[in-house]
């Protein structure tokens, strides 16, 4: 046989071969399933034993420092495991690929945005926790008992000052202005297929749309004009704040670019600059009605959890007084407690704005229209 | 006698019987998750894969993605081999001090962990950075890299520059590899006298008489190589061209949402396209490798190195300012590492800031104070994943490579050929798609294995075996089986006729072979980057790009990343160094 036959059948062999595959059976377990009669899922066979260790799926969340995790070890004799995804969509594609077998107990960080996919998909079970200050905005996308709420914030577009003062640039009054030559590739969008804010921001957009007064055009007309004003889009919020924005903290780290005044980050984000650099920011937010997303970050028991009563003191740990009021400084947002704010130290709180008309879409549409939101995106500006 | 003939019988069956284990062992782990990937990426998608071949163009994305890995791999092995050929060039003809010590640090790169590179170039980059300092704008593309870019209105030219030199910085010991040692053990005497005849009598005539015969095949293997790896190259252009993606990058941002039904059909269409895209040309590539290392064997004369180099004198100044110049570049990058890793940034009022300069970072890291695992902790993990690893892969390619030789030997050349091309095809799997396999392939179907800590052991052994096989191969070649036939003649059993008569000579290669694999374990990227996030089991690799994926607003973030980095450096390097001690002179190492 010649040598550059062989690696061709080789590949034709998989090729052909891999259509046998389909003969074989998922053999890892029994997936729950969605009772639509009772509302109600079937419990999940759990993919490991109780040992004694809570295992939490989150992703590179700032929430849980070592000092946490060694307080809650001593108080309950829980030891816990972490196992990070990359963003809160990872934290959901690992419970769907794991959903005949469960490897961790408790999820920490799927957003609004996700949870109702979670909830339909019944990777959740019922919680049994006991907390009672929880602030009706934090509560108001869900309050059921599938997910408890433990941080928020609002995704909004953020600028840079600098440039709006030093270019005579009009402050945006709608986001049609941002279709406009002085802002052609000046906004870093992250992509609403890879980063929450981005879906957050995504998901503003199309209800700033249908409620303002011209019906002949929606979000997708404004992202296609978005497009041709050459937005530059990133997969993730890290690459839009860091590498493009001339706003933030991202001209002091390596790879920094600087090319776009304008991203999407939180309200209270200029405040966090502030809070890191002395009461000092030239980045500030842009208070459009509509155009900004209350997200609710939440932990959740899965279903097919090991060690549940880990995972329902771990959730009343993290949303005790002690720990949640230390949301602004450990994880960069809001506590979810009644009669709780950011901190006035350097500024945090002077330059947190809080939106009075976010974008009203309920975590139920969001479920049902999301895939076809992203096809709709993916087309107007992949393509 | 009969009692000898009977032994030798039995070693015989014993031998046959480990190394059809071990071409079963190695088809299984190599295949198998990707058989199973395929299965379920068609079940999800509703695709054939002869189908989605078809659909692969109708995403301008794909497309996309397709020129600029062609375009970036092609130019990536074309800067190598003009990097890499005069520095090859000078190596090797000319009397040096510390030859072995060049060498090692030349060759420091291609071990080098792609993040740690990727890494080493921002750095070195950005505002702030030595290039930086001396005009050169590659990040911000400003002055004439900006420049550039206005008159031809060619998008980014810096990042895409930068992408392409720290290809050739990854590369550069290939052409090295390839080509110093045939020049280095070149006759002088040919070239004299060749430089008589009307064939040689100019530099033209002798470049296309002799030096294009001799080493034009070499050039061509390396340059090929260069292609290959900057092809898959996944963690330099994730951070260094931002506008930009890969066939393989892509992959690996759309990976995690493939092949769940229900979900993100999008995802899996796009990762069953483009990989068996990727496949095909990634295939086409090895086998024009294939063929160019076999014209590679061209029978010349050849004396000793040490010899010829003292026949050709002290290393000319030219010489002396190229090899200079390519330390210097091959050092750059890891000393701007470590320069980042102790620089700290902090406010002083007004939106001013400064620089100081510490441990803190340091003992950060180690310590894992920002809420990651320490890491301490990550290279305790990346450790055993790279002796498992190489408790694997060594003694799996040893046996591989051993029965390709022993095919050979009795004259089955179509067979130990199409074990020897079954030992590459890992390299025409790239990372993340061994990653991808492994993670649609085995964990969904198997969800417990999720669980199980030595999983990233699989990836690494799959990937780390062709280098074995490729560096013990070539090496068992070479033995002259007199001494295994004298050590016969001596009456020794068949063990020790294997100890005195291969094992004695293959000593070097086979600490060649696991400092490579240690070193590729150590560093070893996409595949873990697909993986470990399906555990806790971070390794010094993935931690260095969580850290740096993440939010900056505290300081203290990027140089715990840089110093993070600068451990898995001096980690891989300590054990480049202790494995080049054994490495005998001259040794390309079949790589």
């Amino acid at each position: 046989m010649n040598t550059k036959l062989t690696m061709p059948i080789i590949f034709l062999l998989m090729i052909l071969t891999s259509s046998m595959a389909g003969c074989l059976s998922d053999f890892g377990g029994v997936e729950a399933t969605y009772s639509p009669n009772s509302g109600s899922c079937d419990g999940a066979p759990v993919g490991h034993f109780d040992d004694g260790v809570l295992r939490i799926l989150t992703y590179d969340i700032n929430a849980i420092s070592d000092e946490m995790i060694t307080q809650f070890t001593n108080q309950s004799g829980y030891q816990v495991e972490i196992i990070r995804t990359e963003d809160a969509g990872g934290i959901l594609e690992q419970m769907l690929q794991t959903k005949n077998a469960q490897q961790a107990d408790l999820m920490l960080g799927l957003d609004n945005t996700y949870l109702q996919t979670a909830i339909d998909n019944c990777l959740l079970q019922y919680q049994n926790v006991s907390v009672s200050n929880i602030s009706d905005n934090a509560l108001s996308h869900h309050d059921g008992n599938f997910a408890t709420p433990f941080d928020q914030g609002y995704v909004c577009i953020n600028y840079d000052e600098n440039y709006v003062d030093g270019e005579n640039v009009t402050v945006p009054t709608s986001l049609w202005n941002l279709t406009e030559p002085q802002w052609n590739g000046k906004i870093a969008f992250p992509s609403p297929v890879t980063s929450s804010p981005g879906r957050s921001f995504m998901i503003s957009t199309i209800d700033y749309f249908e409620n303002d007064e011209d019906n002949t055009t929606d979000a997708f007309d404004w992202w296609s004009q978005m497009k041709q004003n050459g937005a530059i889009l990133t997969s993730g919020w890290t690459e839009a704040y860091e590498t493009h924005y001339t706003g933030g903290y991202g001209e002091w780290t390596d790879g920094h670019i600087g090319d776009a005044a304008m991203t999407i980050s939180y309200c209270h984000s200029p405040g966090v600059e502030a809070y890191y650099s002395s009461n000092w920011t030239h980045s500030t937010s842009l208070m459009l009605p509509l155009t900004s997303f209350h997200q609710v970050e939440y932990a959740g028991i899965i279903n097919g959890a090991a060690n549940v009563d880990a995972a329902n003191q771990f959730i009343e740990y993290l949303l005790s007084p002690e720990i949640n009021t230390q949301m602004p400084e450990a994880n960069l947002m809001y506590s979810v407690l009644d009669n709780t704010d950011l901190p006035e130290t350097s500024g945090y709180r002077h330059h947190s704005d809080i939106p009075t008309q976010p974008c009203s879409i309920s975590n139920q549409r969001i479920s049902q229209e999301m895939d076809s939101w992203l096809a709709q995106w993916i087309v107007e500006v992949e393509f | 006698m009969n009692n000898l003939l009977s032994r030798n019988k039995y070693f015989n069956y014993f031998n046959i019987a480990i190394s059809l284990s071990a071409v079963m062992a190695f088809a299984i782990i190599s295949f198998a998750p990707l058989f199973f990937a395929i299965e379920r990426l068609q079940m999800v998608t509703g695709q054939s894969v002869i189908s989605s071949i078809s659909t692969f163009a109708d995403r301008p994305a794909n497309m996309d993605a397709l020129s600029f890995t062609i375009i970036e791999a092609s130019v990536s092995a074309l800067a190598t081999v003009l990097i890499g050929l005069p520095i090859a060039w000078h190596l090797a003809r000319g009397q040096w001090k510390h030859v072995r010590l060049v060498r090692a640090l030349l060759a420091v790169p291609f071990v080098t962990p792609a993040i740690v590179a990727a890494m080493g170039f921002l750095a070195l980059i950005s505002k702030g950075g030595i290039l930086w300092n001396f005009g050169i704008d590659l990040r911000l593309e400003t002055g004439f890299i900006g420049a550039l870019s206005d008159t031809f209105g060619w998008q980014h030219p810096g990042h895409f520059i930068a992408l392409i030199l720290a290809h050739a910085w990854f590369n550069l010991s290939l052409v090295i590899r390839f080509v110093e040692p045939p020049l280095a053990t070149f006759d002088p005497r040919w070239e004299e006298q060749l430089s008589v005849l009307p064939g040689g009598n100019t530099r033209l005539n002798r470049l296309r008489n002799l030096w294009i015969p001799f080493i034009g095949p070499a050039v061509a293997c390396a340059g090929m190589m260069a292609f290959l790896f900057s092809f898959t190259s996944f963690a330099l252009v994730k951070w260094l061209t931002p506008f930009s993606q890969t066939m393989e990058s892509s992959m690996a941002n759309m990976g995690g949402a493939a092949g769940i039904e229900g979900y993100r059909l999008d995802a899996s269409v796009v990762i069953l396209s483009t990989s068996v895209i990727q496949f095909i040309i990634l295939m086409l590539t090895l086998i024009l490798i294939t063929i160019l290392q076999r014209r590679n064997n061209s029978r010349v004369s050849m004396i000793s190195e040490n010899i010829a180099r003292h026949n050709r004198g002290k290393i000319s100044k030219s010489g002396m300012l190229i090899i200079s110049l390519g330390i210097i570049f091959t050092l750059a990058p890891m000393l701007s590492i470590f320069l980042s890793s102790f620089k700290i940034r902090s406010a002083i009022g007004n939106g001013q800031f400064t620089e100081r300069y510490s441990f803190d970072a340091w003992m950060a890291a180690w310590q894992g104070d920002l809420s990651y695992v320490a890491a301490s902790e990550a290279m305790a993990n990346s450790l055993i994943y790279a002796i498992v690893t190489l408790m694997i892969a060594l003694p799996l390619g040893w046996i591989l490579s051993s029965t390709i030789h022993s095919l050979e030997k009795s004259n089955k050349m179509k067979l130990a050929k199409i074990v020897d091309v079954m030992s590459m095809l890992p390299l025409a799997i790239s990372a993340v798609m061994v990653g991808l396999g492994i993670l649609l392939g085995i964990l969904r179907y198997n969800s417990n294995l999720f669980g199980f800590f030595l999983l990233p052991v699989l990836p690494h052994v799959m990937l780390t075996t062709p280098f074995v096989v490729r560096i013990m191969t070539p090496a068992m070649r070479a033995i002259d089986p007199v001494f295994e036939h004298q050590a016969r003649l001596l009456n020794l059993n068949p063990v020790m006729c294997w100890w005195h008569g291969r094992l004695s000579f293959l000593r070097g290669p086979a600490v060649v072979a696991a400092s490579l694999t240690l070193a590729f374990s150590l560093g070893e990227f996409g595949a873990s980057w697909i993986l470990v996030r399906s555990g806790s089991w971070d390794t010094l690799s993935i931690l260095v790009d969580q850290l740096m994926s993440r939010p900056k607003f505290d300081p203290m973030v990027q140089p715990v990343a840089m110093a993070t980095a600068s451990m898995l450096m001096i980690l891989t390097f300590i054990l480049f160094f202790i494995a080049e001690r054994f490495r005998p002179s001259g040794d390309g190492g079949g790589i």
